[in-house]
């Protein structure tokens, strides 16, 4: 019988260009953030997990999980670093997960950053196409955006999705940036001047046809955080928050050349994540009031809200005509910004999501409160959804 | 230069015909494969013109594409022409691909088959 685990405390730096601060700084600040967050003094931490992809190759520094522990005068926790591409978030947080669910730890330390603006654009498009096949794709030039155009364009033809809907989302994605603090780029986007406008074609480049700027996320710096405990231990420590549980966690894989797909327009690893995590909490896609997506591109909104089984294969662009998941519609997704314009630090996004639906359920979201949320769901996207995490929070 | 030709493998044990070359089935776990030679034209089912180029890739934009082959593998790769459009007829042609750590891929790409 798996024990009930439960957020209890969750921070961030702010998303952004942080020139001035290491990865090991970043990783400090949003964890001490968490702790803080608890309201417990010197809480103890049975075990630190950090995600993130890159910090080797990019801030020359492995094993960050036991310098990480060690800074935050965390000892003897266990520690361990989880590299699982853009999904190394997600996995950090079911990791913590397992760990508490199990009885080996009551409480453990989730901590996801990422450092790699300082970095030229091509040797990061380069580093990030690392986790693309080696053979099938890699060798050809095949990066992330490329992939995602191919995609896109699949959708368009299949489905007749627009530039128009994906300038939609991105548009929404900014605006309720706008109303989070933490969120990388503070700008309010138009129709007219990403789509329509004569200006349009010279502010929204093509970047791999059919996908533009606007359609794909900014390089980001950043680090997130969240404090994970059994359920029994919370209460014994008298956490004063609203306590949010994790109802339910998935994870799955897919090939990891896309063409090897049954059918490249489906992200068959979301679905069975987000089917796994569902079972797991004993709810159905209608129950969840909010979703967290991994928007690495505008596409991945639609066909992720899809695959997870918030509308129908197909027709997530309907519900974005109809302003359904604009924050003031009946089913938001990305308050936070999402990885459009609240960032993607790679290793932070899955825990930033987690935070994200955390304050949401807690009612601390501020301006960009989606009102009455007592269950939220998100997702973190690995390679080009050939590792994908779900994971459902409910308000206890 | 020896005729090289784009090579597909088949399971001896279901007969799923799996590219690129696996050590195991991706359909039974079988762990014998025989060669399929890939020989006649792919179906274009998607493509891009990819600007932001990675470091060792020089072609500006690169065109990458999705090719299905009759056999009903799928290949993705660099196409030669740019002006090409979902449901073109391509065929494999032996190139330069890009450079890795200084050192030249070479690999099929595809261009259009003639009329």
């Amino acid at each position: 019988m798996s024990r009930e685990v439960v957020v209890i405390g969750c921070g961030m730096t702010k998303f952004g260009r942080h020139d001035d601060k290491s990865l090991m700084d970043l990783l400090v600040e949003a964890s001490i953030k968490a702790l803080d967050d608890t309201g417990i003094e010197n809480i103890k931490i049975d075990s630190v997990y950090v995600a993130t992809m890159l910090a080797g190759e990019l801030t020359h520094q492995t094993a960050i999980a036991s310098a990480l522990a060690d800074q935050l005068g965390l000892l003897p926790a266990g520690a361990q670093r989880i590299e699982n591409g853009p999904a190394s978030g997600g996995s950090a947080v079911i990791n913590g997960y397992q760990a508490i669910a199990s009885g080996v730890c009551d409480a453990v330390l989730v901590t996801g950053g990422e450092k790699m603006r300082h970095v030229p654009g091509d040797k990061i498009t380069d580093l990030i196409s690392t986790m693309t096949h080696p053979i099938a794709e890699y060798i050809h030039g095949v990066t992330l955006p490329s992939l995602a155009a191919m995609f896109t364009r699949l959708y368009m033809t299949h489905y007749g999705v627009t530039r128009e809907h994906l300038a939609r989302i991105a548009i929404k994605n900014h605006e309720n940036a706008l109303r989070n603090p933490y969120a990388h780029i503070h700008q309010r986007i138009t129709l007219e001047g990403i789509y329509k406008g004569p200006e349009a074609e010279v502010n929204n480049p093509v970047i791999s046809d059919p996908l533009r700027l606007y359609d794909s996320c900014p390089v980001t710096d950043g680090a997130a955080s969240v404090v994970l405990c059994s359920a029994e231990e919370a209460k014994k420590l008298g956490i004063s928050k609203p306590m949010v549980k994790i109802a339910g966690v998935g994870n799955a894989t897919d090939t990891l050349a896309l063409s090897e797909r049954k059918n490249p327009l489906v992200l068959e690893a979301v679905k069975l994540a987000s089917q796994k995590a569902f079972k797991m909490a004993g709810l159905k896609p209608q129950d969840i009031d909010l979703a967290e997506l991994h928007d690495a591109f505008e596409i991945l909104e639609l066909a992720e809200s899809e695959d997870a089984g918030f509308f129908e294969k197909g027709t997530a662009h309907k519900a974005v005509e109809e302003g359904v998941t604009l924050l003031s519609g009946s089913f938001p997704i990305n308050p936070s910004g999402g990885l459009k314009a609240r960032g993607h630090p790679v290793g932070a996004t899955g825990v930033a999501q987690v935070v994200e639906l955390t304050w949401q359920l807690r009612g601390e979201a501020g301006e960009r409160q989606v009102k009455n949320a007592k269950r939220g769901f998100c997702c973190n996207f690995g390679g080009f959804g050939n590792n994908v995490t779900a994971i459902i929070l409910e308000r206890v | 230069m020896s005729e090289k030709q784009l090579t597909a493998f088949k399971c001896i044990r279901c007969g799923k015909i799996n590219y690129p070359k696996r050590p195991i089935c991706l359909n039974c776990r079988g762990r014998d494969f025989t060669e399929v030679k890939i020989s006649g034209e792919g179906k274009l089912l998607t493509y891009t013109h990819l600007y932001a180029i990675p470091e060792g890739v020089e072609q500006l934009p690169l065109t990458l594409g999705l090719i299905e082959f009759e056999e009903g593998i799928r290949v993705i790769g660099q196409i030669e022409d740019q002006n090409v459009k979902i449901g073109d007829k391509l065929v494999p042609v032996w190139g330069f691909l890009r450079k890795k750590d200084g050192k030249e891929i070479y690999g099929f790409k595809f261009k259009l088959a003639s009329e």
